[in-house]
């Protein structure tokens, strides 16, 4: 039923596919928006960071333990009469399951909605041996009847609108409806299933929490259907993934503060249950239940003992990673993910349903860390989406072309640059002297020409550096500047205004020549020897010690130079590197104007206004927002707003090349709404994402100028 | 708390009344069922005295009293009154110990479910009642303890909210200031 794309060609396929569907395109557009915008209302009671720190250390100080968890649960549940089976995979799982409804002379089975039982194509089997198998959750339902697999793992039946779904009801029935009208539409489906909940012989369902001390499940819904799949049906019979193990009450009770809010933006459910061994059914001769609980391995006990992706089985199946994604917001659950969505689908479907079903979406991911910051127990999921394409690289035993030519150049410093020096000839066909290629050769622009793309500077800035940059005397302070590769070879001229800037400022800036691309572009291809390699370089190239600061002006450079090379070092095995003295060094440009440089509140007025662009790797990656947006308004200048300025712009670095289709739809979201901020100047401050709107709003033939903070503070009236 | 309770539950669409005791809440439920012209009431789980009582008035209102087991009922159950045990302020849940299959088919299948609550049994949160709760399911026996906030409810269709999809289309909690002894 599941088809996902096992190579790009075919994948490139559904994404275009998808991003034609208007309906799906409009309903998660203003999905993403309103549960963005809902968020610091859900939370305004609770402090979401204190709660997910204390779930996600509560989580990683049992992950080790979940085989005593587990011995300790069926202690407990057995004592209440439950009978407790453990599946080593999905196979096993679902035989267990046709084998426990053979014995009970099942016919009929009903469901309450359960991803481990998606997980495990359990429906396929179950119907396969001759039982009669119905989904009773209203999206479980509809996408039943539709032949489908969910597309978000809490509400499955997004993807579908009203008349899609009374299309389905229509057939169902033989009746016609009002498919406008969804508390109709609803009511169809009390109707409809109402009877089965009363027929049905065995009821199946999933559980959020199986709490080790007591022996007891806990499930978390809406509806009212799992309460009735888990009362009226003689025989019960849950499936629980390992991951669901708690010690206690108090630490599901903590979670249960959460999950909800994060969601569906809910304080709580409806319906929350806890459940305990056989309990009364009185259709019975014994007068109990059958209660059975199956636990489903699967790759999770051996994801348990792994250094590196453990931190996974944190997951609490929010859904909200794929909430906040720009890229699941444009294209839709189905084509991101397998069975599990959104980012932490990405990772989990090689573990749970094997490299051919992760090859081609696992790459699909922008890096902009919207969904880290949501995550409700802490997972750093951009980071471990590319471990995950790192491990499917190294399982399926061949280096990607890309990455095979990356290792080679981007280790090469000399060659590296001796290639962008080349590029700025190479170009000149295409950007004729001017500072942007506005067309792209015929065979490149109907993908790719969605921006225009600014032309190799002709000298970079490191050949500039000794005419631009006069040693001062008795200077204030002394820094380091960290260019990166588009300051450097694009824009020299953000330098030329830095160092303005800082000569004013008796600062000294230091541009060391050894330095090279900070290796961010290796990280996000998997390609993690080179980043390392890269790292090395730069490291030793700064001599950090003689500096007060290193200063970046690319938001992306700043948050690898600190975080990633952490985690580069910290997970390397053999002798360490001391990175401290240079990752603490580091600093971003609107830091450092802000808070050491002091920029002063200007006299000026330029009478213009300027919105800006928060470039995913500063305000989530270094959780730098008030400081631009401050001195905007210092440099003379009005700030209004855009709507969602901390949504990403669709560049992602090689990604806006790799997926041009999705990185124009994010990109043409963010410039509609600029314009409709009425601004006259966009100010970002990440040289990448500078490139992306500025080509944008070229090809818009927009009035309004995109420049870099540096640009704005050094401009003078 | 009476009022944080009442806020809260009245937020996630409970029809929330404080009544005085608990015949009067067995009126309110007649009155109820006769105005919305409904026809079956189910009371598991109340006294002897007060379920004589809802009978008698069912009887003299034209309604008909199910008997438990309500399983042989199960499709015609459009009323149902019960106690809750605990109200939880914060969210405006209320915590429900079913173990006895009657309750939790009233409370599950019922149009409407009316919910008795006296106010002294009102907590702030869940750790207001996690030892209470903790103690049920530490015990050796079978046990089935549920917080039901607000009538059933689904998004699931565009994500518009509609309510009523499977459990009670309605909710409402009766918050009982005067127990009597």
């Amino acid at each position: 039923m599941i088809k996902t794309a096992q190579d790009m060609k075919s994948y490139k396929k559904q994404i275009r596919k998808a991003l034609a569907d208007s309906f799906l395109r409009s309903a998660l557009d203003k999905f993403n928006t309103a549960y963005r915008e809902n968020r610091p209302t859900v939370y305004k009671d609770i402090d979401f960071n204190t709660f997910r720190d204390a779930i996600a250390e509560n989580k990683d100080s049992l992950i080790p333990f979940l085989e005593i968890l587990f011995e300790e649960f069926k202690s407990n549940a057995q004592k209440a009469g439950a009978i407790i089976h453990r599946a080593r995979d999905a196979r096993e799982a679902n035989e267990i399951i046709a084998r426990i409804a053979k014995e009970n002379k099942v016919k009929k089975i009903i469901k309450s909605k359960s991803m481990t039982a998606e997980e495990t194509f359990l429906n396929d089997h179950l119907e396969k041996q001759g039982f009669i198998v119905t989904e009773t959750d209203l999206g479980e339902w509809i996408i039943q009847l539709k032949k489908e697999g969910p597309s978000h793992m809490v509400m499955p039946a997004i993807h579908l609108s009203r008349y899609q779904v009374g299309e389905l009801f229509e057939k169902q029935t033989d009746l016609k409806f009002d498919s406008e009208n969804i508390d109709k539409l609803v009511k169809v489906a009390r109707h409809e299933l109402r009877p089965k909940f009363l027929e049905a012989d065995m009821g199946i369902s999933g559980a959020n929490f199986a709490i080790a001390d007591s022996g007891t499940l806990g499930l978390v819904t809406n509806e009212g259907n799992m309460r009735l799949t888990t009362t009226l049906p003689r025989v019960h019979v849950a499936l629980v993934g390992f991951d669901k193990l708690v010690a206690d009450l108090g630490s599901a009770l903590r979670i249960l503060k959460l999950l909800p809010r994060n969601a569906t933006g809910q304080a709580i459910t409806s319906y929350v249950t806890w459940i305990k061994g056989a309990n009364q059914c009185l259709n019975t001769a014994s007068g109990k239940k059958q209660m059975h609980v199956v636990f489903l391995d699967n790759g999770r006990l051996a994801l348990s003992k792994d250094s590196v992706f453990s931190t996974s089985l944190r997951c609490i199946r929010c859904g909200a990673c794929a909430n906040v994604c720009p890229i699941y917001s444009k294209v839709g659950g189905h084509k991101y993910g397998h069975v599990y969505i959104g980012a932490i689908g990405l990772i989990l479907t090689l573990f749970y349903h094997g490299k051919d079903n992760d090859r081609a979406i696992v790459k699909n991911c922008i890096n902009c860390q919207a969904c880290k910051e949501v995550c409700p127990v802490a997972i750093d999921l951009p980071h471990l989406i590319k471990k995950t394409y790192a491990r499917v690289i190294k399982e399926e035993g061949k280096t990607p072309a890309k990455n095979f030519l990356m290792a080679k150049v981007m280790k090469n410093r000399k060659l590296f640059h001796f290639m962008l020096r080349s590029a700025y000839l190479l170009q000149q066909p295409l950007s004729k002297g001017k500072p942007m290629i506005r067309h792209l050769p015929s065979f490149l622009e109907k993908d790719h020409g969605f921006r225009s793309l600014p032309a190799i500077a002709k000298t970079p800035l490191r050949d500039l550096w000794k005419n631009l940059n006069p040693e001062l005397k008795d200077p204030s302070l002394k820094i380091a500047l960290f260019a990166g590769c588009a300051m450097d070879f694009i824009y020299p001229g953000h330098g030329k205004d830095l160092l303005n800037l800082m000569q004013k400022a008796n600062i000294q800036v230091d541009f060391p020549k050894d330095q090279t691309c900070c290796g961010l572009p290796a990280m996000m291809a998997a390609e993690e020897i080179t980043a390392k390699e890269i790292a090395v370089q730069n490291i030793k190239a700064f001599e950090a010690k003689q500096y007060d600061y290193i200063l970046t002006l690319c938001a992306s450079c700043a948050s690898h130079l600190t975080h990633n090379y952490e985690k580069i070092f910290s997970e390397a095995k053999g002798p360490g590197m001391d990175f401290k003295l240079f990752t603490d060094k580091i600093i971003d440009f609107s830091s450092f104007m802000d808070r050491v440089y002091k920029f002063p509140q200007t006299d000026q007025d330029f009478n213009k206004k300027v919105t800006y662009h928060a470039p995913c790797h500063l305000c989530r990656g270094l959780h730098v927002t008030n400081e631009p947006r401050a001195l905007i308004q210092k440099a003379g200048y009005t700030y209004v707003p855009s709507k969602d300025e901390d949504v990403c712009c669709g560049f992602g670095g090689s990604y806006s090349v790799d997926f041009p289709e999705i990185s124009s739809e994010i990109l043409k979201k963010k410039l509609d709404n600029v314009e409709a901020s009425g601004a006259d100047i966009l100010v970002t401050d990440c040289p990448g994402c500078v490139m992306q709107l500025s080509g944008g709003l070229d090809k818009r033939q927009s009035h309004i100028k995109v420049l870099h903070l540096v640009e704005l503070l050094a401009q003078k009236k | 708390m009476i009022q944080i309770m009442s806020e809260n539950a009245a937020g996630v669409g409970t029809i929330v009344h404080e009544i005085s005791c608990v015949s009067e809440a067995v009126q309110y439920a007649v009155d109820l069922n006769k105005k919305k012209k409904l026809k079956t009431m189910a009371c598991p789980g109340l006294d002897l005295k007060d379920r004589d009582s809802l009978q008698d008035l069912c009887q003299s209102s034209g309604l008909n009293f199910l008997k438990e087991p309500l399983r042989d009922h199960a499709s015609i159950i459009d009323t149902s009154l019960t106690w809750v045990d605990y109200g939880i302020a914060e969210t405006g849940s209320l915590m429900l110990a079913s173990d006895l299959e009657d309750i939790r088919i009233a409370t599950m299948l019922a149009k409407i479910h009316i919910a008795m609550l006296p106010v002294t049994k009102i907590r702030l949160n869940t750790e207001g009642i996690e030892a209470e709760l903790d103690e049920i399911l530490k015990k050796n026996s079978p046990s089935y303890t549920a917080f039901i906030t607000g009538p059933s409810r689904t998004a699931d269709i565009e994500r518009v909210l509609a309510i009523g999809v499977h459990g009670p289309v309605e909710l409402h909690l009766l918050l009982i200031k005067e127990m009597q002894p």
